[in-house]
This record gives structure tokens, sequence and C-alpha cells, in this order.
């Protein structure tokens, strides 16, 4: 069974960073620390736990900006390494722990399709009581992510216990983080419930109010999926979207946008809409401006232009991940604006209740029809292809890459598939170059994780 | 040698390729046998001594008015008011008209001891002028006597205590006016016509007013029915504002009109071979088109526009009459007519046209898709009298690099124009709609006030321009465009005038006819 | 890097703090005010001593000069009469221009030239310390009090005229507004009569045009200097009537130099000269009185060296808000509001 496995490679990392600035997004894999390896799935880790076999696995935006060497030094020590990568991920059981029994829910049977909320919160760490947001059901605001049984690792894909979804040999979760998937949608629509709920929770978090002017930046794939959801949970006045693809312009009117213009008319479109004044005639910088602006891109262009753009006292919402950018933070001062960052899922408390987010993306997926955003697929031996496609998704006029993990896989069979090892193989041998790497926080602990481990 | 007229040529296998202008470029293009180009008559000779003359029209006024010394009194309230930075084209060499003009009309008020005198630039919706080019158009010593004490105005439609409405005319049409030249005791109008558009009621009456005044004539209806506006007698811009210009003079307001026409002298030596046949050619000028061609064309866009706005013409007056302005306007349009006028018979097919670098609205500025529409479509479609060189159901080739660029100062509501209501409809009749919050726009109308913008209605209006050609052909072909900027026009891109005459082809059938217009230098079609 | 190195070590060796800054005064200790020599009581002996002499003169000589004579192409009438005055004399000019003062000292003879001192106001080049120390290294200026009459700067004043120092002085006591000359004050008349020295009236025109006041930029034009006859203090004239004496010249001067010596004297001679002071009237026709400019109907347009932005790009476009009220004088010149 293959997978592939990213390693902690410190040289392969900056050398994929100069890559990929030089040469582009996704180009960046052919010297990155990632390759392709004979692997298990790692073993069930107690009651609750399952096996799911991917069916469909997403390429995310930031498994581009790690594989680029991008990503931010924030997350250090918030992953472990080895891991496989793929957090969009739809798939089957193939094992519940405890074989036929204690089976939590009937839904969650061997064989039932299911897509997962990868973010691993406290219950699935088997931290006892959880922290107060797990508790309430928002795993993505977990304040203990990294402790527990399980290595570090935000989400499944990116943490060395669980596997991730660019695997064929599958991985496990816990079934606190799975949903099975209604028979009425493909595998394509399933691949994008899990992004489309960052999308959901972004769209609560934008707090817009009936009637407000709404302008999200970037159309990629948490853009669209945004823009889906801000016009099926929310109801903005007016909702512009810049663009800078033509194909991305055509969805995100098709999904719901007002008008949808390339990124450098964006100012003037919520400028004229907000019937505001610039502060100067060759300044973007607005007086007034959009109520809430949603950014799903994370450069430092993107942000000082949402900065430029938002009312006074408006919302900015940061989707898409920012790294280490620099940005004048003069207007978010003196225009007191609240700027809030949307990470992941959970539960949300609406007006009417409280739903998970997963559910709300179900129905947002289903509704909008979001398996059209799925461009192309690519069996996993073909993965740098895949990378430098999704690198250059707008570009070449695609959205949604994903790995397709239905075939068997081709291609030699490892001759050493059927012994069982805890978690990864690699992990535990001596042949990686470097150790698995822990967290600062972790050595304060009782080395005493390892045992707990089955 | 005296000038000789404008005349038809008849493309044939022994005649040289045409000159066709293409904005900050030239190029020669061989158009098909048979093809017609009608060439402008050369310049007329200017007056000997434009002082006297200007002296002698002051003096001896037209249509029934006094002599302007006996208008002037110690204690009046004198208001002058001058065209803008819009004519002529391209700006003409020191001394303008305006400033010939101005100083004799203000040494005689100097003279007759006029204290409160009040400089207007008449600018109705277009952009201020800035410091040097109303130094240049009215020379040092009048910015210099009047600006720095405040006297020198630029009208402001916009501002409501500095406007007053005197009526409303026997159609409904609002007429509102600046204050200064309304309340004055007399108004002096200095104007140049360059096209016979320009001038006579219209100056006032366009000139000084307001926007909800300009608006009941600068609308795609009105433009439709305007066959042509160059052609004062069949163009309903103008049967409006002579309703207005009526109305302004019933209610009070005594206007002395100044105009003066010009020769069509309009390139300076070194661009000398614009303004020949291209069969007259001599080596100099062969080498100075090579030189300039090639040269404007290796050097950015930046430079080449930096490098023929730099270009002053070197025009000189032809004519000057003062007095009433209908007296006035009649004897301005002979003289217009007198340069400018050529005999075509029969209209063709297909109208091509090369377009320059400069309108009447992009001086030292950008001429962005819109302006390169209204120059092909509305100016150069309507250099007529009588039918339009192209049949209805015809077409019209453009040539222009039409790059979608924009000067952010001067159009910042073109920007918005083209992007958001272009983008939505391109038909003159539907785009009214959004006229309103346009002109309301309290940026534009900030830009408009206190930087160097056109008001924020304006790109409607040079899109009413074209509502005329825009009904009356049945295609638009714009040769060496931006694919983009042209097809947002509505129009359709074509990389050669060979291509382009293919693609005409298909729609007003094989083996068009074509008209060519070979200007700059102006030329106005009499078409029977 | 580098920058920001030397800034931080900058930085750092501010925040040392005593002995390496001043130190601050103790509270409870009363502090005696510092002394400002400023205006009329800053000291220029140091500027007219060898050393700022010579600097001087090796900068007004190889740059002043020839920019000057570049920007204002002076023609220069009467300078001969010149040749019969000795040192010390009192230079008594119109003044409608900054430019003034460097266009008359480079036509002034070089015995002259480096032996001047320029009466400069108090009040606007002596206000700052710096300013005090440029314009008194640069053109020898002395402070000179224009409001009121004071004690100091008279007596300064004649006291470097009996030292052999000529001055430059400007009656009119500040730049004419709209180029026309402004009432005259005391000042000269008092100084010629008190120490009985030589005053050379000198009238200059043209350095309206070229820099007037609140101006932004420089513009090429020709200018014309005209020396008129040297007179001083008959015997028992007073300073008011050797006053009225002087602004009588000047006004012939102003005359011949826009149309000929001999007309001028005839005019002043039966009492028809224009008045300099220019026509009462409203102020536009005292600019347009004042007659075309020599470049007239140039072909191309002139250039213009920005000294600093211009009202209308910059300071209006900085922040590009609305302008809310704001005096008229701070207004675009060509605003479109109404007057």
């Amino acid at each position: 069974m293959k997978a592939l496995v990213f390693e902690r490679n410190l040289a392969r990392f900056a050398a994929s960073r100069v890559v990929s600035s030089l040469a582009g997004s996704g180009k960046g894999v052919s010297v990155a620390p990632l390759r392709l390896t004979d692997l298990e799935a790692p073993a069930l880790r107690g009651p609750g736990w399952h096996r799911v076999r991917p069916r469909l696995a997403g390429i995310c935006g930031s498994d581009l900006a790690t594989i680029d060497g991008h990503s931010s030094r924030y997350f250090e020590d918030l992953v472990s390494f080895p891991f496989v990568p793929g957090h969009e991920i739809v798939g089957v059981i193939e094992e519940s722990f405890g074989a036929n029994g204690a089976i939590a829910s009937s839904a969650l049977a061997p064989g039932a399709r299911v897509v997962i909320e990868s973010v691993i919160g406290c219950i699935p760490r088997g931290i006892d009581p959880p922290c107060s947001a797990c508790a309430q059901g928002r795993s993505g605001g977990c304040e203990r992510v990294g402790f527990g049984h399980i290595s570090p690792g935000l989400q499944i894909g990116y943490c060395a216990d669980t596997g991730g979804g660019w695997s064929n040999a599958g991985l496990v979760a816990h079934e606190t983080q799975l949903h099975a998937v209604p028979d009425e949608l493909s595998d394509e629509e399933a691949v994008m419930i899990e992004p489309t709920a960052c999308a959901v929770h972004a769209a609560i978090r934008a707090e817009v109010n009936p009637g407000d002017t709404v302008a999200v930046l970037g159309a990629g794939t948490l853009g669209l999926t945004t823009v889906a959801a801000l016009r099926s949970l929310t109801e903005p006045g007016a909702l512009f979207v810049g663009a800078k693809h033509p194909h991305q312009r055509r969805l995100a009117e098709e999904l719901g946008a007002d008008t949808a213009v390339p990124p450098a008319q964006l100012g003037r479109a919520v400028r004229r809409q907000s019937r505001s004044l610039a502060v100067s005639e060759r300044s973007h910088q607005l007086t007034g401006g959009a109520d809430v602006v949603v950014d799903c891109v994370g450069s430092a262009e993107s942000v000082t232009e949402a900065l430029s753009i938002v009312r006074p006292r408006g919302r900015l919402v940061l989707v898409g991940m920012p790294g280490n950018i620099r940005i004048d933070l003069a207007p978010l001062w003196h225009r007191e604006l609240i700027l809030t960052g949307a990470y992941a899922y959970g539960t949300e408390e609406l007006a009417d209740g409280t739903r998970r987010t997963f559910d709300l993306a179900m129905e947002v997926v289903a509704r909008c029809r979001l398996g059209r955003l799925v461009s192309a697929r690519y069996p996993l031996d073909r993965f740098e292809e895949a990378l430098a496609h999704a690198g250059a998704a707008g570009r070449r006029g695609a959205v949604k890459i994903v790995f397709d993990l239905r075939r068997a896989p081709t291609g030699r069979s490892d001759p050493s598939t059927g012994t069982t090892r805890p978690a990864i193989r690699v992990a535990s041998k001596p042949a990686l170059s470097l150790p698995r790497r822990r967290t600062r926080v972790l050595t304060t602990r009782p080395r005493t994780r390892k045992e707990a481990t089955p | 040698m005296s000038p000789r007229p404008g005349f038809v040529l008849e493309v044939d296998g022994s005649t040289p390729p045409t000159l066709f202008w293409h904005g900050e470029g030239l190029r020669l293009e061989r158009l098909p046998l048979g093809s017609r180009v009608l060439y402008p008559p050369e310049p007329l000779d200017p007056l000997a001594d434009p002082a006297g003359a200007i002296r002698h029209a002051l003096e001896h006024p037209l249509g029934g008015s006094e002599p302007l010394k006996v208008l002037l009194r110690p204690g009046m309230r004198l208001v002058i008011a001058f065209d803008d930075v819009s004519l002529p084209l391209p700006p003409m060499r020191r001394p303008d008209n305006r400033q010939l003009v101005l100083e004799q009309v203000l040494d005689v008020a100097a003279e007759a001891g006029v204290d409160d005198v009040v400089l207007i630039a008449a600018l109705s919706l277009h952009r201020r002028m800035t410091e040097p080019e109303l130094r240049h158009a009215l020379g040092n010593r009048i910015y210099d006597a009047f600006a720095p004490h405040g006297l020198l105005l630029q009208h402001d439609a916009e501002d409501p205590t500095n406007l007053v409405h005197l009526g409303v005319t026997d159609l409904g049409e609002d007429v509102e006016i600046n204050r200064l030249a309304a309340q004055c005791d007399l108004l002096v109008y200095v104007n140049i016509t360059l096209v016979a558009m320009d001038g006579g009621h219209k100056s006032v009456a366009t000139g000084l007013a307001s926007y909800r005044s300009v608006r009941h004539h600068h609308n795609a209806r009105t433009m439709a029915l305007s066959r042509s506006f160059m052609d004062q007698d069949h163009s309903e811009l103008h049967s409006s504002n002579w309703r207005m210009g009526r109305l302004i003079r019933e209610s009070g307001v005594k206007v002395f009109q100044i105009e003066t026409t010009l020769n069509t002298d309009t390139f300076p030596e070194q661009f000398r071979f614009l303004q020949r046949r291209e069969w007259e050619w001599t080596g100099a000028d062969r080498a100075a088109f090579l030189a300039a061609s090639k040269g404007l064309k290796s050097v950015p866009e930046r430079i080449s526009r930096s490098i023929l706005h730099g270009v002053k013409s070197p025009y000189r007056m032809t004519s000057v009459q003062a007095g009433e302005v209908e007296a006035v306007h009649a004897r301005t349009t002979e003289n217009v007519y007198a340069q400018q006028l050529v005999e075509i018979e029969g209209q063709a097919d297909v109208l091509t046209m090369g377009l320059p670098y400069v309108g009447p609205y992009n001086v030292n500025s950008i001429m962005n898709p819109i302006l390169v529409a209204c120059l092909g479509l509305g100016y150069f479609f309507n250099l007529y009298l009588g039918k339009p060189l192209v049949r209805e159901g015809g077409a019209v080739i453009m040539s222009h690099p039409t790059p979608w660029a924009f000067h952010p100062g001067h159009h910042p509501s073109y920007i918005d124009f083209f992007e958001q209501v272009l983008s939505e409809t391109t038909d003159p009749a539907e785009i009214g709609k959004y006229e309103e919050s346009f002109a309301t726009d309290p940026w534009y109308v900030h830009l408009y006030r206190t930087g160097h913008a056109y008001h924020g209605a304006h790109p409607f209006f040079m899109w009413y321009w074209c509502a005329h050609a825009l009904e009356h052909l049945s295609a638009v072909i714009v040769v060496g465009g931006d694919r983009a900027a042209v097809r947002r026009l509505g129009f359709k891109p074509a990389s050669t005038m060979a291509d382009a005459l293919e693609m005409a082809s298909d729609v007003v059938g094989p083996d068009p006819s074509v008209t060519h217009v070979h200007a700059p230098p102006l030329l106005m079609a009499q078409v029977s | 890097m580098g920058l920001t190195s030397v800034l931080h070590k900058i930085n750092t060796s501010r925040d040392r703090g005593f002995p390496w800054s001043a130190p601050s005064w103790p509270e409870t200790l009363p502090r005696p005010a510092p002394e400002r020599r400023l205006g009329v009581d800053y000291p220029t002996e140091w500027a007219r001593r060898y050393p700022a002499r010579l600097l001087r003169a090796i900068v007004f000589d190889n740059l002043t000069r020839p920019v000057t004579h570049l920007v204002a192409s002076p023609e220069v009438r009467g300078a001969e009469m010149l040749a019969l005055v000795e040192p010390p004399a009192i230079f008594v000019a119109n003044h409608a221009s900054h430019l003034d003062t460097p266009l008359l000292l480079s036509v002034l003879p070089a015995r002259f030239r480096h032996n001047t001192v320029v009466a400069a106001a108090a009040d606007h080049f002596f206000d700052r310390r710096w300013k005090a120390h440029v314009w008194a290294l640069a053109l020898a200026a002395v402070p000179i009090e224009r409001q009121r009459v004071n004690r100091r700067s008279a007596d300064l004043a004649a006291d470097l005229i009996e030292r052999g120092w000529n001055l430059i002085i400007y009656p009119e006591g500040s730049r004419s507004p709209d180029g026309w000359f402004q009432p005259f004050r005391a000042g000269a008349a008092y100084l010629a009569a008190r120490t009985g020295c030589r005053v050379v009236p000198v009238h200059i025109d043209g350095t309206f045009r070229i820099l007037p006041r609140d101006s932004h930029g420089l513009r090429r034009s020709p200018t014309h200097v005209t020396f008129g006859t040297p007179m001083s203090a008959e015997a028992g004239e007073d300073a008011r009537r050797l006053g009225t004496r002087i602004e009588e010249a000047l006004g012939i001067l102003a005359d011949e130099s826009r149309s000929d010596f001999w007309s001028a004297r005839l005019r002043a001679a039966s009492g028809t000269t224009t008045s300099p002071r220019g026509p009462d009237a409203s102020p536009w026709r005292r600019s347009w009185a004042l007659g075309p400019s020599p470049e007239q109907h140039d072909e191309t347009d002139e250039r213009r060296w920005a000294i600093k932005p211009k009202p209308d790009s910059a300071s209006r476009r900085g922040l590009g808000l609305p302008r809310q009220g704001g005096s008229a004088a701070a207004r675009n010149k060509t605003s479109r509001t109404t007057r």
C-alpha cells in the first residue's frame, strides 16, 4: 500500500522553498521532503476509533504551502513528523475498533462512506475532561492541540499517528470526527464538505447583517465555497468577489456573487457601491467601504487591500492562512476595524439553535452542487503532476485537485504488506535521518506517552 | 501658390499607401483599388494682422451690437468667459487666440476704468485646467494679473451656491448657469471654433451650465437625433442649445460673443509630412515619417505620449468676429466651412479612419478606450453635412491601439464606467439608468471640483456621442487595438487592415466600397 | 542593515543619558530663562571677519552670481556713475523679490560687492538660529527692525557705515505684493543723514516676474538694474526731506527703466512722472498697468523650476480630503469658488 509521506528535513524544506519561489507554487515538490512510499495503515487506537480508506483526498492550499516550504513557523510545534498529508477526505470505513461490537453508531459501520472532521480535538486525544472549547463542540478552537495520547498535529494530515488522506493504506479517525455521507452525494461532492465547512464557519464568523455590503478577496476553493456559504447562510445586500481568473469569476457569479471582478477592480467596485470617497485620487484607501471583507488569500497584498476597502468599524475575516507577512496596521487602528481569523469548524451557534458545521456544509454542498469545483483527479503515483496542477490551478482553469484512491494501487505491490505495526511504518525506523520531533511543551511531560499507545 | 482645396482621390494601382494615424503611432495602409480618400484642404492664409482684426471686430460688432468700448463703463461688473483646454487640438503655439483676444478686451476695459472684472474658464463638465495650461491659453501677463487676486476662476457645475436657475425652455429644459455670468452687467465670451460644432449659443448655454442643465441635450435621444451634431441646422444638440441661449438672452444676460477660426496648419515643421499628400512627400518627408513612426514605436508608450502631447500646432487665426451671438456664429460657421468643407458624392459601405493620439478630452492625458470610441464614432463619424459618409448598415474601421489604460486623475469615472457599466450593456439608450448614480457620486464630485477630473457623468456623454453612429452602423472594427478593451466597447478587434476589410465584407457584402477620411488635419465632408 | 544598525547605535547612545547627554535641571531649583540672541540681538560680527568674508566671496562669485545671471540676465544702466563714489555708500533700492539682493550684489563692482552688508528684516531672516547663521554668512545680512525704530539696529548700521562698510537697504520694508512701490520708511534717509554717507538710488525691474512673493517656482526673465546719481544730505537737510528726495529719485529711475533717460527726465521736470506706487484702482488693473512682460508671445511654454510643490498638485492632493473652509489666501489661485 502506498502513501505520500512528508518528512522532517530542513535542507530539503529550504530547497523546496527556493524552487517554489523561482518556479511557482507546487513546483517545490521535486525537491521537497515528500515521497511516495510503501506504508501500512496505522493501527486503531482504542474504542471509538475506525480505520478509513480514502476514496478521494483533496489538495489544500495549506498542503501546498507546506510542500513549498512557505508555511508559517508557528505550526512547527503543532505537527509531528513524518506525516501523511491530506485532510480533505471522503472514504469508507474499513475496520472499527472491537471488530463487530462496541460500535457507537450504526451509521458508522464498516463499509459506510464517511467524511472526516480532520481537526483532532480533546476527545480523540483522550483528554478528559475536554477543554472548554471542545466541551462545546468547537473542536477547531481546541486548547489542547498537541497533547493527549496522539502526537502533535492540528489535523489528520499533519499528525504522525493518524495517517492522512494521501494514502491508499488508510488512516484512523475517532468516531466524533466521522460523518456518514448520504447516498445522494457523489464522492466529488463529499470531498468538498471539509473545505466547505471551513467556509461555512468563516461565513458565520463574518457576522453579516442583512443588507451588508460584503467583499470576498480570492476565488480559489476557499473563496468560492465562502461565496456559496455567505449566499446560503447570510443575507448580504451586495456580494463582491475579487477573482484573478475568468473561470473563477464565472463560478463566483454562479455561486451567488453579485459582481465578480479582477482583483484590481474590486476596490473601485466597492467604492461605487458604498458611495465612499478615497483618501486621494491615486490611493486605493477608501474613506468608507464594505461592511465585511473576507480575505480568502492571506497574502500581504490581499490583507492590505482588505484593510483599505473595509469601512470604519467594519469586520475583516482572514480565511486564507497568512504566514509571516508585513502589513501596515495603521488603518486597523485608525478605522477601529475588527480583524478576526476563521479556522476550521466544529459547532455553530445559529439563531435557531446549534448545528454541526459539517451538517451545514453538507447542505451547502448539496444545494450549490459544489462537486463541480473538483477539476481534476490524479492517482497517487502521479503526485508531482497533481501538485503542480494544484499550484497553478487558477492559471490552468482549475479549482480543486484531488487524489483519486478508488482504484487498487497500480505498480508493484509491496511484499511486506500484512505485517501490522503501530502507526506509520517508517516512523520508528532509525533509517529516518531525523528523530520524531516533539513539541517543546511535551518535553515537560513524563515520557510515558509512547508506552500508552498500543 | 494659393492653398489648394480638399479633394477626393480614387485609389489606383500607382497610389502610394495611405497614411493612417494609429494613436501615438503612424501606419501606412494599402486601401483596395477604387477606394476613395478624402484629403483636407490646405491651410488658408491667416490674417496678416490678427491684433488689428480683433480691434476692428471689437469696434465694428455684428448683429446690431454696440462696440465693446461703448458697452463698458466704470463701476460695472464684467465677466469674461473663455473656452477651456479642449480647444484647439492639438494646443496651438503661443500666442493662443484666447490670449490675443483677451489682451485687447482687457486693454479696452482698463481704458474704460472697469474695476470689477472676472475671468472664467467655461469648463462645463470638463476637468479644471492646470496652471501651465491656463498660462498657455491666456499668456503670462493675464495669468499674473488675475490669478493672484483670485479673479481667474474655473466654472463649477456642481457648486449650488454659484449657479442660477434662469428658467425652463418651451420644451421643459432647465437653464441653469454660472451665477457670476448670469448676474454681471456684460458677459464677454472668447471662443475658438475649431470644428463647426463649437461656438454660438453652445458657448454659454453649455460651457457655463450646470449638470442639471447640460443633461437635457447631452443624452442618447438628442444625440441620435443630431445628424450630424457638426451640422447645426440638423442637430438636435444645437436646437436645444439655441433654445437655452435665447432664454438666457431673454432673462437679461447680455452676451458679447467673440469667435475666432483657425486654418488647418496643424503640425509643426518636423511633422509637416502629416499634412502633405503621400505622393508629394519629399525625401525629407519620407525620412521624417520613418524617424517618427519608428521612433515613436520604439520608445515606451509613456514617452511617445509625452512627446506628442508636447506638440504645439502652428495654427493661425483666419477670422475673428464679435457681437451678437447668432449673427457672429453664422459668420464663424461660414469661415469654418470655407476652410474645412470637402465635397464627395455618394456613401460608401465601409468608412475607414486613423484615430490620432489626442481628442478633446485627453489633452495632456491618456486616450482611454471610451475616448477612442467617442473620437471615432462621435467626432470623425459626424464630420459631415447632408448624409453620413457610410451608408446605413455599413461598417466603420478605426485604427487605434485602444489600450486598456486610463488617467486616474483626469478620468476616474471613466474607469468605473468601463468596468461596471459597459460590462453590462453598450447600448446608449440603456446606460442612462446608471447615469444618475455616477453624476451624484460624492467622490467624482469631489475630484471634479477640487482636482482635475471630468465630471462623473462625462463618460456617459461620450457614449451618447456615439449614439447616432451606433444606430446607423452594423459593425465597428478596430485595427490593432487591445482585444479585451475593444470587445468591452462592443466592437470587433482585427490585427490588420486587410483582416478588418474581410470582416467588414461579412457584414456589408463582398467587394465593399471604401471611403477613408485622411484626417487630421480636420476636414468636413459634404456628402451628396 | 548598515543604516538600521547605525540608527540603532545612535538611538542607544541617546539612551545612555548623563553625562553622555545634557543634564536635566532639578525641579526644586529655579532656572534662569535661556538667553535668546536672535532678531536684532543676533551678533553678526563673526560674519564680517576675514574667513567668513573669504568664504562668502568664493561662494558668491562662483555660484550665486553665475546662477543669478543665468536666471535674471540683468541689463545694467548707469553703473558708470559708481566710479565717482568712494565707499562707503548706501544703496537704496525698491524691493519686489528675494532675488533683489543677489541680483544687486552681483552687478556691483568688486570693490563694493565684497564690502557690503545687507539690511535684512530681523523678524524674517533672524528668527531662527540656523536662518540667522545662513543669511549672515551668505549675504552679510545684518538684522534691522522694520516695524519700529530700534536704537540697537540703527546704531549697528551706522557703526558699520562709519567703519567703511557699504549698505544695501530697502526702504519699503518688505517685498511688493503686486510689483508696484509701497510707501517708503525713514530708516535709509535717517542713516544717510546721520552718517553723511552718499546714497545711491537703484531701481530693480523684472525680479517680480521671476520670483514674486508667494511664488513656488522660478521663471527665467530678463531684468534691468538702473543706478541713479549718487546723492547725499544737503546742508541743513533733515532725514524726512532727504527721504522724500530718495523716493522721487527712485520714481524717476522706475520711469527711466520703462522708457529712456531723456523722456523720464522731461516728465520729471514737468511733474508728470507716473506714480511708481501704481494707479489707484482694482487689483487686476494695477497688475495690468505693469504692462506686458518682455518675453511677449513666446512660441513655446517657458520653463519653470519648481522650488516647492505647487499647492495645486501637492498639498491639495497630499491627503486629498476635501478642504473645509480655510483662508482665502490658502485656496487654489484658480479655485472654482466665487470671490
